[in-house]
């Protein structure tokens, strides 16, 4: 078993009759590392998380998971991978315990762990008081978090999230950054498909970026912060601002792509933080009263947006 | 290789795990708890209503033990007829309606083989089935108290029938596999209880032009001219049967038995132990599970090269119920040897078991192809 771990996928193709769900997608995450999966609807991220999962045969290319082939060697990949669906179907009559304890006995685990495994990712995701009420009463997001404990049932070494953030409240949102983050901090390698960019700027360390079922670029998330992108800046003086930016030869764009450039605030484009910085100092410098300078809009959704912008 | 062997990986744990995941899920929904009540209510009523009125039809003292068998034989058949609406109703849904809601591939996702979700559907399915068998279970043996029926027949009657309702379970859980909605899964398989239960008579009975034949048959009879032209004459004797050939028309059933040998009826009805031939012979019966056992096998054996149509104006019966028979020079049909149940069954084994295989080879991950209009999740 030489192949290494994580999760490596080369020229993955996979077609649904005429429709090419994926159409040649390489992906590389590393364990210990949190990979996020940015695409538009329907550009075949959920087809390829189901042939990383060992549901779907590619029709090209090759996979490994956690080291194994999910078609040939199918039992020892889904040994180790943990998959959560977009679409979270529960077994309804089933208390939150049962649906863990069961997930445990079809992953072979004798029933004794089983029952302290179910307990302590309950405990995980919060959902105690639920323990014993039966799935249908839980809401959307409790459905999420069950649905995350049940990935994690067999401590799978490579966790494959799709769309785990849809339906959560904020502080569960939090929680879930953080339980992702300590997943990774444990070695596992976690691949997480979102269309919330924002959120996956402070989980992700790397972003594959898929579109019409290609990869349309990788990046790591400190390289795609080193890009130029806007930033946007607010001062008690906004004209004083303005016309510091102008002598100093920067641009002020008048177009936002987020929120409002209004107010007090002005938009500019910088390459990365270090450039920031550079133009904080020199304003104060000069005296310009800046009461705050911040990268308008997420480092990932500017650099998705680009692309979206190159396609055009 | 690999993925032929781990597809038809098999371990008791793995069924349970699925067995017990389905049955929970069903046995909470009361819907379930109604249904086995009100099955117990109507096979009840219908015994007592059927008790009641053969009580009222028969003069008291002469009802003896015909009634028992009856009676055993009307509830039989009605938990059958019964059984058979209620079975495809609980595996129809098993696969096609997991994967509509979305929780069939978080198991197949698991170390799950495809074998041991689809068998641990089956036996949860069947379970349930058995439990609906086993509410009828007072009313079959009511009948034994009403005497005429022994116990060995209750034995295979009630085997057959869990064996018949294992069966469209199976099919049930193979349409279930093949067709993405859940309707469309029930009506097959009902399609298909149908077609064996009330299709293959009719076939059997619509064939018989098919089958039927003029050829030339000896007979075993008394002559034309021995028959009394007149109130002088004599009645003729045993002494005048003689050898005729004649020509007639003749339905050939050996041909088309089989068809019988489909029908889930027949195969219940002819698996219990033969009874008292001669008994039939004489006064027909008012067993109805004998008289189609007796019926099918008459059915295989089909029309005998030679005919005796002598020993019957001869024979005598006793009031102590003795009967005196002269000697006839035609072998006896003896329906012993001319089982059809074991065909049936063989049939209806088979039937479950390719409905299996193809719900298993439905669920192999990962799949090539998906059934038209599903997704995997």
């Amino acid at each position: 078993m030489n192949s290494p771990a994580g999760i490596q996928a080369h020229g993955v193709r996979r077609a649904f009759g005429q429709v090419r769900a994926v159409d040649g997608v390489d992906l590389v995450a590393s364990p210990g590392r949190v990979t996020a999966l940015i695409g538009p609807n329907g550009s075949g991220k959920t087809t390829l998380l189901l042939v990383l999962a060992g549901l779907l045969v590619p029709d090209a290319g090759t996979v490994t998971v956690a080291g194994y082939d999910p078609v040939t060697q199918g039992v020892e990949a889904r040994r180790r991978t943990g998959w959560m669906p977009d679409v979270f179907g529960t077994w309804d009559s089933l208390t939150c315990r049962e649906v863990l304890t069961t997930v445990a006995a079809a992953y072979r685990l004798p029933r004794e762990a089983g029952a302290a495994r179910a307990a302590e990712l309950l405990t995980l995701v919060h959902l105690d008081e639920f323990a014993d009420a039966p799935a249908h009463v839980l809401s959307r997001g409790q459905k999420q978090r069950l649905g995350l404990a049940r990935a994690l049932v067999h401590d799978p070494d490579v966790l494959l999230l799709d769309e785990p953030a849809s339906g959560l409240d904020p502080r569960s949102r939090v929680d879930l950054r953080e339980q992702v983050r300590s997943l990774a901090a444990q070695g596992k390698t976690v691949l997480i498909s979102s269309h919330v960019l924002t959120e996956l700027d402070e989980i992700a360390d790397d972003a594959v970026f898929l579109s019409r079922g290609r990869t349309a670029a990788t990046r790591t998330v400190t390289a795609a912060a080193a890009q130029r992108r806007p930033w946007r800046i607010t001062s008690l003086d906004p004209d004083a601002l303005r016309d510091w930016l102008a002598a100093n030869g920067h641009v002020v764009s008048t177009g936002s792509t987020t929120g409002d450039g209004g107010g007090g605030a002005v938009l500019v484009h910088l390459d990365g933080d270090a450039a920031a910085a550079a133009l904080l100092r020199a304003a104060v410098t000069d005296g310009i009263p800046i009461s705050s300078i911040a990268p308008a809009g997420g480092v990932l959704e500017q650099a998705y947006l680009e692309l979206e912008e190159e396609r055009r | 290789m690999t993925r032929h062997g781990t597809t038809w990986h098999l371990s008791w744990h793995g069924i349970r795990t699925v067995a017990r995941l389905e049955l929970r899920q069903r046995l909470r929904s009361t819907r379930w708890k109604v249904a086995l009540i009100v099955w117990f209510v109507v096979v009840g009523a219908i015994t007592g209503l059927t008790v009641g009125a053969l009580h009222a039809a028969t003069d008291p003292g002469q009802g003896g033990p015909e009634l028992g068998s009856l009676i055993f034989g009307i509830v039989v058949f009605f938990v059958l007829f019964l059984g058979l609406l209620v079975a495809p109703t609980l595996s129809a849904a098993a696969i096609n309606g997991d994967r509509n809601a979305g929780t069939l591939a978080t198991l197949q996702a698991t170390l799950l083989s495809p074998a041991e979700i689809v068998l641990g559907k089956l036996l949860a399915a069947w379970t349930a089935a058995l439990a609906f068998l086993a509410a009828s279970i007072p009313f079959i043996v009511w009948s034994l108290f009403e005497g005429g029926v022994r116990v060995l027949s209750l034995l295979t009657t009630v085997l057959m029938l869990a064996v018949v309702l294992l069966v469209v379970c199976a099919v049930g859980l193979g349409f279930s596999a093949l067709v993405a909605k859940t309707s469309g899964s029930a009506v097959l398989t009902y399609l298909t209880v149908g077609g064996l239960s009330v299709l293959t008579p009719v076939l059997f009975g619509l064939s018989t032009p098919l089958v039927t034949t003029l050829e030339d048959v000896r007979v075993w009879t008394v002559p034309d001219s021995a028959w009394p032209q007149g109130p002088a004459d004599p009645q003729p004797t045993v002494d005048q049967c003689h050898w005729e050939t004649q020509t007639m028309s003749r339905v050939h059933t050996e041909r088309t038995w089989w068809l019988l040998a489909l029908n889930p009826f027949v195969i219940v009805a002819d698996a219990q132990p033969l009874g008292d031939t001669a008994e039939i012979e004489r006064a027909g019966s008012a067993n109805p599970l004998a008289l189609i056992q007796y019926g099918v096998r008459l059915a295989r054996t089909g029309p005998a090269a030679e005919e005796d149509w002598c020993t019957s104006q001869f024979t005598e019966y006793h009031e102590d119920g003795t009967v005196t028979k002269p000697d006839s020079p035609v072998a006896q049909v003896e329906p012993s040897t001319q089982a059809v149940w074991p065909w049936g069954l063989g049939f209806l084994l088979v039937l479950g078991a390719g409905s299996v295989v193809v719900a298993v080879r439905r669920l192999r991950i990962p799949a090539h192809t998906l059934p038209q209009g599903t997704r995997v999740a």
